[in-house]
């Protein structure tokens, strides 16, 4: 009997799929999947609370294990974004997403790397990096994730194309000069490939910009128009 | 600290966060994080991995916490639901693609609505006793499912069958249990 056979279209099998959904045994591309069924469906909302609920009873059996003491701090700054301006930024992006672009010209990107490789290894970790980028003199808000494919996907959250310019994203790692990585289209989504050269030394501390550049890119290789945006990686 | 905290206490200041109070942020964290700290610790079994987890659990607590709605569930449970949600999350991301099984699967329509929970110390004798009436090795896998966030093929390779056999077992398990938990 294959898998699917007892639960299929059935009233039951439904349960079973969102018992397994509550559960967590689905894999990433069915659990998105089933996820976007139940929040579409309110008779498969109630049912996920139900299993939610129920299976919450069996919470007490986590034990409470203290986390250690410096950690605290650390949530503090992430959370309210004290003392770490990114974070202050990546607190401003939630707050600008719901908002008309205003006076203030803001120009955000924001960055998710995910380091997993295609055939992890025991102890393999999925980091997370984010950069907000700011300056003064642009309207463009921007958010790019990478999902270990090597390549950003950016989406534009504001911004308008500036007539026969174009914007550039560039990496800047260390002391090195910064490494195009190609023209950016503004407000629409779009995906670039990170070479291997720049994806060698990503992690935290790298530095996304994003500049205005003559029509193509800079001619040069290297930046040659004002700044929008600029802002360090970090981890989330 | 957390389960002896009063549900009602738990709930005021997670609206309090939602209000963008700092203070109650900090209370909230030190009477729950050591809950919300075992959890993702049993789920990643990696102290490194955990204590990455715990902190950004807690990011998203504050930033969602006007998502809460008290009475729905009981403050306590939407935390941990929080923690072990992102603690999946991260173990899913950890896990080859390869897994990805019956993704043609449909949901037909749903039927009706099931009746709201009773009091949380109900529940907890109510699963018990529904989790007994499954042969123990099956009762087992949903424990491990939910409290340490096994796949099929660990369940499976725990269980020592091969892994059609524990994805039949666990959804008749879980088909045998709802009828349990609603009679």
């Amino acid at each position: 009997m294959s898998a699917s056979d007892d639960i299929g279209g059935d009233h039951e099998g439904r349960n079973a799929l969102v018992a397994e959904y509550v559960l967590g045994l689905l894999s990433t591309s069915e659990h998105e999947r089933v996820g976007r069924l139940i929040e579409a469906d309110a008779g498969l909302r109630a049912e996920r609370d139900f299993w939610v609920a129920r299976f919450a009873a069996l919470d007490d059996e986590y034990a409470e294990v203290p986390p250690p003491a410096h950690l605290y701090a650390a949530i503090e700054a992430r959370a309210f974004g004290e003392g770490q301006k990114r974070v202050s930024l990546w607190e401003n992006l939630l707050i600008w997403r719901g908002i008309a672009a205003g006076a203030l010209a803001v120009a955000i990107a924001a960055i998710g790397f995910n380091l997993l490789q295609p055939a992890p290894d025991v102890g393999t970790l999925t980091t997370q990096l984010v950069a907000a980028l700011e300056e003064e003199g642009s309207d463009v808000k921007f958010v790019a994730l990478y999902d270990g494919s090597g390549s950003v996907r950016l989406t534009a959250l504001s911004g308008e194309d500036v007539p026969d310019r174009d914007f550039e994203l560039w990496a800047i790692q260390g002391d090195n000069a910064p490494v195009s990585m190609g023209v950016i289209p503004v407000g629409e989504r779009s995906t670039v490939t990170i070479a291997p050269e720049i994806l060698a030394g990503w992690g935290e501390g790298s530095v996304l910009a994003i500049t205005l550049e003559p029509e193509g890119g800079s001619p040069s290789g290297a930046p040659t128009g004002p700044i929008v945006a600029k802002g360090a990686v970090t981890r989330i | 600290m957390s389960t002896t905290a009063p549900s009602r206490d738990i709930a005021d200041l997670i609206a309090r966060c939602a209000l963008r109070d700092r203070a109650a942020f900090r209370l909230l964290y030190e009477r729950t994080s050591a809950k919300l700290f075992g959890v993702t610790l049993r789920i990643l079994k990696d102290r490194s991995e955990a204590e990455e987890a715990i902190q950004e659990v807690y990011v998203k607590i504050w930033q969602r916490a006007d998502r809460y709605v008290a009475g729905n569930t009981s403050p306590i449970s939407w935390l941990v639901a929080v923690a072990r949600n992102h603690a999946l999350d991260k173990l899913r991301a950890r896990r080859p693609a390869a897994d990805d099984i019956d993704v043609a699967l449909e949901i037909p329509d749903s039927g009706p609505s099931p009746e709201r929970a009773a009091a949380d110390s109900e529940e907890r004798g109510r699963i018990e006793h529904c989790l007994g009436t499954l042969d123990p090795d099956r009762a087992e896998a949903v424990r491990g499912a939910y409290l340490d966030g096994y796949s099929y093929e660990e369940l499976a390779s725990r269980f020592a069958v091969p892994l059609n056999t524990m994805r039949t077992w666990l959804r008749r398990s879980l088909i045998k249990l709802k009828e349990c938990l609603t009679t």
